[in-house]
């Protein structure tokens, strides 16, 4: 029995995401089944040749083989296949971490149909069905991005001193309704309700939805009507709208500061990872698809002046950040402008560069992650200059987790960020210094926060000299195993910079 | 085609028009109105006045209207379990029913938009779409800016104003592409957001 490619690329992980929702009492099986069905389909897809067939008892997984549904055709092309692999096994490098941070978490099944639905909304071509595929998931990540805790996986309040004058935890009789509908504590410290973020980032993703669809009618008009140029603007006008929001640049930002700051920090880094990842590919593959939207004169100004925007923004904005949560967001801002930049240069070299930086997030933003979701449940759920001032004590894994996610995501030497940007401030130097010293500004700036971040966490409080916090010890090995492969990859980029020029050799539309 | 569909084409028609101006209405009441039972049968109501006009979209399959009718619904007793939920963890005070804040803002606001949804379709002539149709993606808009705009502390009311934004660009798009594959997804995707604004509003108060 012969199975297309995309019943194993797409089927697979449903399937294995509907049982998984079944053992959700057993983090660690759970987790390992997720990471492994990611890993598998990403490894299948990286290493196998699209045309022969992968056998296993009876059954055979031709890759290339297309499948029809509903007179829809979803095909694994091999321009998709870096692509793939990459958003599949970033997933299940997150299921790993996520496994000692998000006990009995919906993230892991629910990751896993998400995962499954931005590869089909790869593998199809029609923008219509891809803009609904990824809103669909968009909308599941909202539901482990803000999960209550359970009672036995919620932090215990920390042993309080004597002179320890903090506000302990809320709990939910401690919660009252305002005139507003706004729901506050009776404590007024505020963490209770914090659901903002998938609120904002679900209507964000709802309001990028028109753009796409009707893109889809217009390209169906412009078949009909060869002639008629102006449909091919506005067509380009809702894209750039569309992907502008949907990759949070500027000024459609606020959703990045937003989740991060109220988002389980595991599931935020999916989000900035695989989500932005697949849309990314996705413009990627309508420039290529589609090459009138890259001819276009503004295009190369218009994504250069945004993108350096985003740095700039993102840069001062994470300089003047003392709330660790919005640090990540603003650093992923500059990262995200720093790839709009390095596709606005019009240079194969640029495309790369901007796969580049996109292969450097998962590690920086995993690290960024672990470090934070410890800081944070030690603040309490607060992650502001109070709460976290003087935790590097407490917990200096952790601290140090993040300052180094911190550093590779500003693009600092001795990380693999410092690679990709600095050859984008060279391809930059070529063009305009004044722009190369602006994109430079905001990588200075993100590290300025991480600075700020650092003392913060080493200010020391009478209120914080107490016993170091005791951290769980596979935690302490993912920290290790992260900042080695930072390291490792940050000193020889080598091997990624092949893959991120392989990625990008199927993207042909910036070649003369 | 059958009696019955010629009949149920003939009807929607002939409803679409009060139609339009009932989603107004009872957006008006959502906006206006401070209660989550009054919001929520104005909001089964406004499902009810979308359905019509679906009605109209899939004069051939009129299972798809009852459809989008049913899904609307399934959403509306999602939100009604949610805010049972919420109002006995939140032990909410005093009065039950009672008007939004700033409500003379809110009524100039609404009075303002309505004015600007209504030249709005006069104005730009959406294409695909009959003039009554066009009128309602455009004040499902206005609904949907309003709602998200000034609620965003409040899950559903900016909820309900993302399933606005939705059905106008269902109402829209389903009138050039009425496919059942597109149908379907847009189902789907009414569907999750319903679950996923459901689920924020007791995550809101369970965290």
């Amino acid at each position: 029995m012969t199975i297309p490619g995309p019943v194993f690329v797409v089927g697979l992980p449903l399937a294995v995401s509907l049982l998984l929702q079944l053992l959700r009492r057993w983090t660690a099986f759970m987790a390992w089944i997720a990471a492994g069905t990611a890993a598998l389909v990403g490894l299948s897809i990286a290493l196998s040749p699209l045309n022969e067939t992968l056998v296993y008892q009876e059954f055979g997984v031709v890759l290339g083989q297309p499948l029809y549904l509903m007179g829809r055709e979803l095909v694994v092309e091999p321009v998709d296949r870096l692509p793939l692999a990459f958003i599949f096994l970033t997933a299940a490098g997150l299921f790993v971490i996520a496994w000692r941070l998000l006990p009995h978490s919906n993230f892991f099944p629910n990751g896993l149909t998400m995962t499954a639905l931005l590869a089909a909304a790869l593998l199809v071509k029609q923008v219509v069905y891809a803009a609904l595929l990824v809103e669909m998931a968009a909308i599941l990540a909202v539901f482990p991005l803000h999960e209550p805790l359970s009672s036995r996986d919620r932090p215990q309040p920390k042993p309080a001193g004597p002179d320890d004058d903090t506000v302990p935890m809320e709990t939910p009789s401690a919660v009252v309704s305002t005139e507003m509908g706004r729901t506050s504590t009776l404590l007024g410290a505020g963490h209770v309700g914090r659901v903002k973020g998938g609120l904002r980032y679900l209507t964000y993703a709802t309001l990028a939805l028109p753009g796409l669809m009707v893109t889809q009618l217009l390209l169906e008009w412009f078949s009909l009507f060869p002639n008629d140029r102006g449909v091919l603007q506005s067509a380009t006008l809702l894209l750039a709208l569309s992907f502008a929001i949907l990759l949070g640049a500027a000024p459609f930002q606020s959703w990045l500061s937003t989740v991060a700051t109220d988002g389980s920090p595991p599931v935020v880094t999916f989000l900035f990872t695989v989500n932005i990842g697949t849309v990314w590919f996705m413009l990627l593959a309508y420039l290529e698809a589609y090459t009138w939207l890259g001819a276009q004169a503004l295009f190369g100004p218009l994504i250069s002046g945004v993108g350096l925007l985003m740095m700039v923004l993102g840069g001062a904005l994470s300089a003047s950040q003392r709330h660790l949560g919005r640090l990540v967001a603003y650093a992923t801002l500059v990262d995200n402008g720093a790839m709009f930049v390095a596709l606005g240069t019009r240079q194969a070299a640029g495309v790369a560069l901007s796969v580049m930086m996109l292969i450097a997030r998962p590690l920086a933003l995993g690290l960024m992650t672990i470090g934070l979701d410890g800081l944070r449940r030690m603040g309490g759920g607060d992650d502001s200059e109070a709460a976290m001032s003087g935790l590097a004590w407490e917990s200096p894994w952790r601290a140090v987790a993040f300052i180094m996610g911190g550093v590779a995501m500003a693009g600092f030497p001795l990380s693999l960020g410092f690679a990709a940007r600095w050859g984008l401030f060279r391809l930059m130097v070529n063009d305009s210094f004044f722009q190369a010293i602006l994109a430079l500004s905001g990588s200075a700036g993100v590290m300025m926060g991480v600075i700020g971040a650092i003392r913060i966490l080493l200010t020391q409080t009478p209120l914080h000299q107490r016993a170091p916090y005791r951290d769980d010890v596979i935690v302490l090995i993912l920290i290790v195993v992260l900042i080695a492969a930072t390291l490792w990859l940050g000193l020889f980029p080598q091997n990624l910079s092949s893959l991120a020029l392989q990625m990008t050799e199927g993207f042909t539309f910036l070649r003369p | 085609m059958s009696p019955f569909i010629l009949w149920l084409n003939r009807l929607s028609s002939l409803a679409s028009t009060p139609a339009v101006w009932g989603i107004f209405l009872t957006g008006a009441v959502i906006y206006l109105i401070n209660e989550w039972r009054v919001r929520f049968l104005a909001l089964v109501a406004q499902y009810f006045f979308v359905g019509i006009l679906f009605a109209r979209i899939f004069d051939t399959r009129p299972e798809l209207a009852v459809l989008k009718i049913v899904v609307g619904w399934l959403i509306c007793g999602a939100f009604l379990i949610s805010a049972r939920m919420r109002e006995r963890t939140v032990k909410e005070q005093g009065r039950h029913w009672h008007w939004s804040a700033n409500l003379p803002f809110r009524m100039l606001l609404l009075s303002a938009m309505t004015v600007v949804a209504y030249l709005a379709s006069q104005r730009y002539v959406l294409p695909f779409v009959s003039a009554d149709l066009s009128v309602a993606c455009f004040a499902l808009g206005v609904l949907a800016i309003l709602f998200i705009g000034a609620e965003e502390n409040d899950a559903v009311v900016a909820g309900i104003g993302v399933l606005n934004l939705l059905a106008a660009l269902d109402i829209f798009y389903s009138s050039r592409d009425p496919g059942l594959l597109v149908t379907g997804l847009m189902v789907m995707v009414t569907l999750l957001i319903g679950l996923a604004i459901s689920y924020l509003t007791v995550a809101e108060v369970a965290e």
